[in-house]
């Protein structure tokens, strides 16, 4: 059963809507859906002051299936703490999206903000689009707060610390990434279809980076341990020649860093090594 | 003619404690002790500044009465749904803390100049955590002072002399002496290589980076080290010099940070630095009783921001393994620190906190300023003794002047000309006593010596006066509601 939201306007201020969630929508009427508290700057509102809402909704969260259509970019933490159903965003999101999730299902059509699915416990967002920085990382000052399961489709690129201090779970990128893909990574896996721009791995500890494309080089903490011909992830092979390296050495780091050979010639010396 | 001693020198985050002054007529004629920058501050700083309220009518600042701007003021504040609160490194704690009052009232997002300098250092430091002490230990113990990315000899003039290299500590010998003779002996070569050049054709010798450390590392008294990109006048004097290439010092501090944990690095060179030199340095590192790395904008606002400062801190942490070793960002204006430690200790948070939603919030990229204006979020803003329209990006001055700003300022400045509503305020640590924290987390009283022109109130009074306006506004609307 779907319930469709609409902005009625353009936001200038950042609109805060954590209650825009399969979970708290679930067996409520579409007026008590409006009545629903959201945050515009520092003033309070109700979610039918600032969207339309039509539709059915279901009695139970796996039941019910949000749909935003328009530009919603101002719009911060959807999805926040959601554990089933699904969420279909048309057109570009704000910040925050995610956080927290549990389970479920989130797609997104255009670009998200940062901190997507940031501290997320379990199930799916995809982004058609680009996703800002901090994908799947952990709250500020928090080294325990990680991703810690679920996976992270992103079809277009992400920016910096992607991953920072994740836990469990799998991020894919088919674009390109900034810098500091898996900063301080305690375990997960974190795939780069496209570039990196550099430093992947910084301060990890454990899990596994996959780097498609070409890095501009790779830390001097970390040790070339062989060149492998392919990667498995999660059942899905890539086909190489991948260096692999592990690391990172300044934190007795176990972490493996896959980075492709092909793409990366100004790596070769590093194949004496071996 | 009285002779005011022990005054507290608010330009730099060294905040001197030592300085004297003559004041003559309620003026200040004569300055003790204080470095190029405090002096000219105190000799000059009447010369050019705001005498009375001004509010932008019809296009245009005219003249007002304080009241009517504290009126304007807090009519633009309370009205808005998202302002910004922004400055607050050049005034005192307790201004900061009238400030802060006045964020949770309006609902407004609060922010100091960490956030485009030293907040990188503070997100790095609640992610890791950081080892450090005061100025004085480092005085009386360290024998190894290491500065990277920053320049005391031109920001923070008196630092060396105070505190590190060029002072003789309780239980640290130094000799100082040496670092005068070096520092002649370089500028006499500086001035014949360049004689040399000009009166001949051939290209003169360049001065050859020597390839190991020098042995003077290795004496028992202080030694001094210098990281940066460029050889500035502090790496002049300096022990060693070492050179990294631009953007690459997250590279050098991880290798580092390998090296002091022995273990092999697959590389030759790291940002341009043989490996074995670094292995020497880490040696260095190790080898010493107690040391200290200060870090300045270099470090914190090159490639790679937070997670240089990151892994500068576990490099130090690790260091802790084999011997003492401490770490302190060398802060800018004198009371940044007390802003980041009053915001600390009035909300849990050091800088970009957001009360929008009646509580403190917290996540620079979102909550701080730059960020906030670079999106073109706010819809009004306080500008406190700062001087946002000249440093920030293009984008977020646009944001900015487009809406309402209202700024408090003993000096013209860039911003006060884009203003609506523009208070003169008295300088603090001159005009106005107060506190502030020197950047070692010290706390120093800033003193007044002379009395402020009439009209010109201290930064304190007017936001006291603005906060208490304010929330007559909120009354009265409450009351016709
Ligand atoms: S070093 Fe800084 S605090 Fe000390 S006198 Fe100079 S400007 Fe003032």
């Amino acid at each position: 059963m779907v319930v469709v939201l609409r902005p009625k306007r353009a936001f200038k201020l950042p609109v805060e809507a954590e209650c825009i969630t399969p979970d708290s929508f679930a067996g409520k009427s579409v007026d008590e859906i409006g009545k629903l508290k959201v945050w515009e700057g520092n003033r309070e509102r109700s979610l039918n002051e600032l969207f339309s809402v039509e539709g059915e909704i279901g009695a139970k969260p796996e039941e019910v299936m949000v749909k935003i259509f328009g530009d919603v970019h101002k719009v911060r933490r959807i999805g926040t703490q959601m554990s089933a159903g699904e969420i279909v965003v048309h057109g570009d999101v704000g910040f925050h999206l995610g956080e927290e999730m549990v389970g479920g299902k989130i797609l997104v059509d255009g670009n998200a903000g940062s901190w997507l699915g940031s501290m997320m416990k379990g199930g799916v967002i995809e982004v058609k689009g680009d996703a800002g920085d901090y994908v799947g990382s952990a709250y500020r000052g928090s080294s325990t707060r990680g991703m810690s399961g679920g996976t992270i489709v992103i079809h277009g690129d992400a920016g910096n610390e992607l991953g920072y201090y994740m836990r469990k779970g799998i991020i894919k990128v088919h674009g390109n990434v900034g810098q500091f893909t898996g900063v301080h990574m305690k375990n997960g896996i974190v795939v780069v279809y496209g570039n990196s721009e550099g430093r992947s791995g910084a301060e990890m500890t454990g899990g596994k980076i996959v780097v498609c494309g070409s890095v501009p080089s790779v830390l001097p903490t970390f040790t070339v341990e062989a060149v492998k011909s392919r990667v498995k992830i999660n059942g899905e092979k890539l086909a190489g020649p991948f260096y692999l390296f592990k690391g990172d050495i300044a934190e007795e780091g176990e972490g493996k860093l896959y980075i492709s050979k092909a793409s990366n010639a100004h790596l070769k010396s590093y194949e004496n090594l071996v | 003619m009285p002779i005011i001693s022990n005054v507290t020198c608010p330009v730099c985050g060294s905040l001197c404690d030592d300085i004297e002054i003559l004041v003559e007529n309620n003026k200040v004629v004569k300055v003790k002790n204080a470095c190029g920058l405090g002096e000219s501050k105190f000799l000059n700083y009447n010369g050019h500044r705001l005498r009375k309220p001004l509010i932008r009518k019809n296009g245009e600042l005219v003249e007002a009465s304080i009241k009517e701007a504290i009126r304007r003021s807090a009519e633009i504040l309370a009205d808005a749904a998202y302002p910004i609160l922004y400055g607050w490194s050049n005034t005192s704690c307790e201004a900061i803390r009238v400030g802060l009052e006045l964020a949770e009232e309006i609902g407004g997002v609060i922010d100091n100049t960490s956030t485009v300098c030293h907040g990188p250092s503070v997100l790095s430091i609640q992610d890791v955590g950081y080892s450090t002490c005061t100025l004085g230990q480092i005085r009386h113990r360290a024998d190894l002072v290491i500065y990277w990315g920053s320049n005391p000899w031109s920001a923070h003039p008196r630092h060396i002399e105070r505190y590190t290299a060029f002072t003789q500590g309780r239980f640290q010998a130094s000799i100082w002496y040496r670092y005068l003779a070096h520092l002649s002996a370089y500028r006499a070569r500086r001035r014949l290589l360049r004689a040399l050049k000009l009166s001949s054709v051939r290209e003169a010798p360049t001065i050859e980076a020597e390839a190991g450390l020098p042995p003077t590392l290795f004496r028992k008294e202080r030694k001094m080290i210098v990281v940066d990109v460029r050889r500035t006048r502090t790496a002049d004097i300096a022990d060693y010099f070492l050179q990294v290439e631009p953007n690459k010092d997250y590279e050098v501090l991880e290798a580092l940070r390998a090296l002091i944990r022995d273990e092999e690095i697959d590389m030759d060179t790291v940002a341009g630095v043989p490996v074995e030199t670094l292995e020497e340095l880490a040696d260095v590192m190790i080898g010493c009783k107690f040391g200290v790395l200060f870090f300045g904008v270099g470090l914190t606002m090159s490639m790679g921001k937070l997670r240089n400062i990151d892994t500068a801190i576990c490099m130090v942490r690790d260091l802790n393994r084999y011997t003492k070793f401490i770490i302190m960002p060398m802060r800018g204006h004198f009371n940044v620190t007390g802003s980041n430690v009053v915001s600390t200790w009035q909300t849990g948070y050091p800088y970009a906190v957001d009360f929008s939603h009646g509580y403190p919030r917290y996540n620079p990229g979102e909550t701080s300023v730059v960020d906030i204006l670079a999106r073109g979020e706010s819809d009004a803003s306080l500008i406190v003794a700062s001087d946002p329209v000249a440093h920030f990006p293009k984008a977020a001055v646009e944001n900015l002047v487009r809406n309402p700003v209202i700024v408090i300022d003993p000096e013209p400045t860039p911003t006060t000309l884009m203003a609506d509503v523009v208070f003169p305020s008295s300088f603090v640590g001159i005009e106005t006593e107060g506190t502030a924290y020197r950047m070692d987390h010290v706390p120093l009283p800033l003193k007044k010596i002379v009395e402020p022109p009439s009209g010109c109130l201290s930064d304190m009074e007017i936001l006291q006066r603005i906060l208490a306006e304010v929330r007559k506004i909120k009354r009265e609307t409450a009351e016709v509601a």
